[in-house]
């Protein structure tokens, strides 16, 4: 006799997949340049919940004036660029505020329901980065219940839909604007938003017309190793890489089915102290290099050619941008450091090097505890064995506040506006989190250190090994912490289904 | 301030050895004063810390009640991991980030306990992942279980009740047993609405705290345990000795 789970996941299995029922902002991105979040909160009185909900049927119909429509994905390709795309997020207050029935609430999964803010130590959210110290409108995470996300390519675009969205809420506790910076850069001047997940689903859908350098990146896409990622990556109630495992789909269906969760982060980045860091290892690696000729398989002087052209490019200058590459993974310019570990600039010039086809073995220049290894370790060896391609995100980031001009440097607060997507926080964005950016389990010689660039570093005891040529290191002392968490919220993405079903709770 | 206490003070701290005290308090004090200070059943396993090597070599000390406890109960559970000791063992290895691991019949319990590393929902993930089917024979055995079977699709609420059937650890500093209490006491009041203010402790009730835990949580695990390797995970203690990882 089967179980009842059994019979679940039968009648899950059975049904259509119907794309155009989930939010258009999960399986792709927009490559709309700018954003903006607001964070919405519902009142406790029949008034506001009835207004909201409302809304939400509005919106994820086909919209109003004064509503404006939730942009779905698409089953066709887009002929042109849409002028903004809108989306919604709702944390467990939310769906509370809203009226969810508690069986359902309950339903979901623990850490959903805990929320963001009470899972902080795993996260890495401690000291400076501890949520007693987010500002608004973090400081009261029950109070926020919708996070709407705006996507266009002007101010007066968002401005538009901000005013459609607001009155229907009963308080906009803030809001937050991201843009992209010129060449897809994130603000330490790496190139960002490389590798995603990759979905048959959705291979054949390019909704609008690619830039020539998207277009480049989507042929290398098609070649890289890495195997295609299953629905239940990104998506309820879909297998998911784990053979034979799916995870838990809230209840009603309607209400699971098709959705997502979406890890929500404000992340500062302290570009002034991580340039600082740089050139101060440069320096020292400078002064050691007659007492440690090793040094010199990374960068003889005389080489520095290789790393920039130009008289300006000096062997610290040159050295710099090498420790850059070996923390993240990538040169700055987005070559992936394991296929071109000796310079950004491929030679000949003209030559393509794939961004993405590439895989980690024992031997690897890249280090085990550069950024992009350990966030993702591709099919390379890791301790759990079990767990390569398990724990992949659907990242979605914009920085905000402009690039800091290095004549005129300020003191201006600039971050990342991250959204890291998944079916389950806990078996992909926490496990990342906190076993492999926070503690570097998945390899020996790197256990117990934290990611170079976004890690809970600590200046008296975080280490960074540099890797040479020939398999030995030199390790960095003295590496602060480049990134602070200064709010956020799990947030569940419901399908479009779910939100008409949200719409007409009467709770 | 002295630290020798008056009269009436040394003659409390006598009463846990008098007697008439030990019966009045098991039928009348303790049961009295569980009811108008009740403390929440702190949460099973390590708690996460910010100091890596802290989040090595974790205890697991899973106590899972018979559905039958009888002698034929307690073999039929010796069989059920006899059987599938192998699978279990070679899911663990696959896991790669497990210490040691035993199964031991305790009363009318069957208890695991192993030592890991890193994070507890990934260990049990990994684990239920990789050895699910064989390890739903053991989980057919135990009381209030049926619904997590099949584990590998329920691997969310396995992992709570996992969590749930794991050892309270009692703080290494026994002060913290303040602050774990207020926050239990504080999330679950926040659930219901109620805005709780951390109280101010007296050293003194310490004593009073524990016993009011250990009526709420009468199994638990003291301390985080001896190592003779502190910080070392079991993949480094594995490259160490050459064996791989």
């Amino acid at each position: 006799m089967n179980t009842a789970a059994e019979n679940d996941a039968a009648k899950i299995e059975s049904r259509d997949f119907l794309i155009t029922n989930v939010q258009g902002n999960i399986l792709r991105g927009y490559k709309l340049g700018m954003v903006r979040y607001l964070f919405l909160e519902v009142a406790d009185t029949p008034a506001d919940r009835a207004r909201a909900r409302a809304f939400l049927g509005t919106a994820a119909a086909k919209g109003s004036a004064t509503v404006p429509v939730i942009t779905r994905e698409s089953n066709t390709k887009w002929d042109t660029k849409p002028d903004s795309c809108f989306n919604i997020g709702i944390t467990y207050e939310g769906l509370k505020a809203l009226g969810t029935p508690p069986e359902h609430l309950a339903s979901f999964p623990t850490e959903f329901i805990e929320g963001m803010a009470r899972r902080a130590m795993k996260l890495g959210d401690f000291g400076d980065s501890a949520p007693a110290k987010w500002p608004a409108p973090f400081d009261q995470p029950k109070r926020v219940h919708v996070i709407a996300s705006i996507y266009a390519d002007d101010v007066g675009k968002l401005n538009a839909v901000t005013a459609q969205v607001t009155p229907h809420f009963t308080t906009l506790l803030g809001q937050r604007d991201g843009k992209g910076l010129d060449g897809d850069k994130v603000h330490f001047g790496y190139r960002d938003s490389i590798s995603q997940p990759r979905f048959r689903e959705v291979r054949e859908l390019d909704k609008i017309a690619k830039s020539k350098a998207a277009d480049e990146q989507s042929k290398q896409a098609e070649e890289k190793p890495q195997p295609w990622d299953p629905l239940g990556t990104a998506l309820l109630g879909h297998e998911s890489r784990y053979e034979g495992v799916r995870f838990g789909v809230p209840t009603p269906e309607v209400l699971g089915l098709d959705g997502t969760f979406n890890a929500f982060r404000i992340l500062e980045q302290d570009t002034a102290g991580f340039e600082k860091y740089l050139t101060e290892q440069a320096e020292w690696l400078k002064r050691q290099l007659k007492d440690n000729p090793k040094i010199q398989l990374l960068l003889a002087p005389g080489d520095e050619g290789r790393i920039g052209t130009g008289p300006d490019w000096t062997w610290t200058k040159a050295m710099r941008e090498i420790i850059a590459a070996q923390m993240c993974g990538r040169w700055r310019n987005g070559v992936p450091y394991e296929t071109s570990p000796d310079t950004p600039l491929p030679d000949p010039p003209n030559e393509r090097v794939s961004l993405t086809n590439f895989d980690y073995s024992r031997t690897s220049r890249c280090p085990a505890g550069s950024h992009i290894r350990r966030c993702n370790p591709r099919g390379g060896p890791i301790v759990q064995r079990i767990a390569n391609y398990t724990r992949r995100l659907v990242r979605r980031g914009m920085p905000y506040e402009i690039t800091p001009d290095p004549a005129n440097p300020d003191k201006k607060e600039r971050g990342l506006l991250g959204n890291f997507i998944g079916a389950s926080i806990g078996a992909q964005f926490e496990a990342v989190m906190c076993d492999w950016l926070n503690l570097g389990l998945h390899d020996p010689n790197v256990t117990g250190t934290n990611d170079p660039l976004i890690g809970a570093n600590s200046i008296e005891t975080s280490w960074f090994d540099l890797m040479l040529p020939d398999g030995s290191a030199i390790r960095l002392r003295e590496l602060p912490r480049f990134v602070i968490t200064r709010g956020g919220a799990y947030a569940f993405l419901p399908s479009l289904r779910a939100i008409e079903w949200l719409s007409k709770l009467r709770t | 301030m002295t630290d020798k206490g008056g009269w009436f003070d040394k003659f409390v701290d006598s009463l846990p050895d008098r007697g008439w005290f030990k019966f009045l308090s098991k039928y009348v004090v303790v049961p009295y004063w569980g009811w108008w200070d009740p403390k929440l059943k702190l949460t099973g396993g390590p708690r996460p810390t910010p100091q890596p090597s802290e989040n090595l070599q974790r205890m697991m000390n899973l106590i899972m009640p018979l559905k039958d406890p009888s002698p034929v109960g307690r073999a039929k559970a010796a069989l059920a991991i006899a059987q599938n000791v192998d699978e279990i063992f070679d899911g663990l290895d696959n896991v790669g980030t497990v210490h040691t691991a035993r199964f031991l019949l305790l009363d009318n319990n069957i208890c695991m306990i192993s030592v890991y590393d890193g994070d507890f929902s990934n260990y049990i993930r990994d684990f239920i992942v990789t050895i699910g089917s064989s390890f739903d024979d053991v989980i057919s055995l135990v009381e209030g279980a049926d619904h997590l079977i099949p584990t590998t699709q329920n691997v969310e609420r396995f992992i709570d009740w996992v969590h749930d059937h794991d050892l309270f650890q009692a703080p290494d500093f026994s002060t913290d047993l303040f602050a774990l209490q207020d926050e239990a006491r504080i999330l679950h009041d926040e659930e219901k609405g109620i805005v709780t203010k951390t109280p101010e402790h007296d050293l003194r009730s310490l004593p009073r705290e524990l016993i009011l835990q250990f009526r709420a949580n009468p199994n638990i695990s003291l301390g985080g345990g001896y190592r003779a390797y502190p910080g070392f995970s079991a993949a480094q203690v594995r490259n160490k000795m050459g064996v791989g990882w």
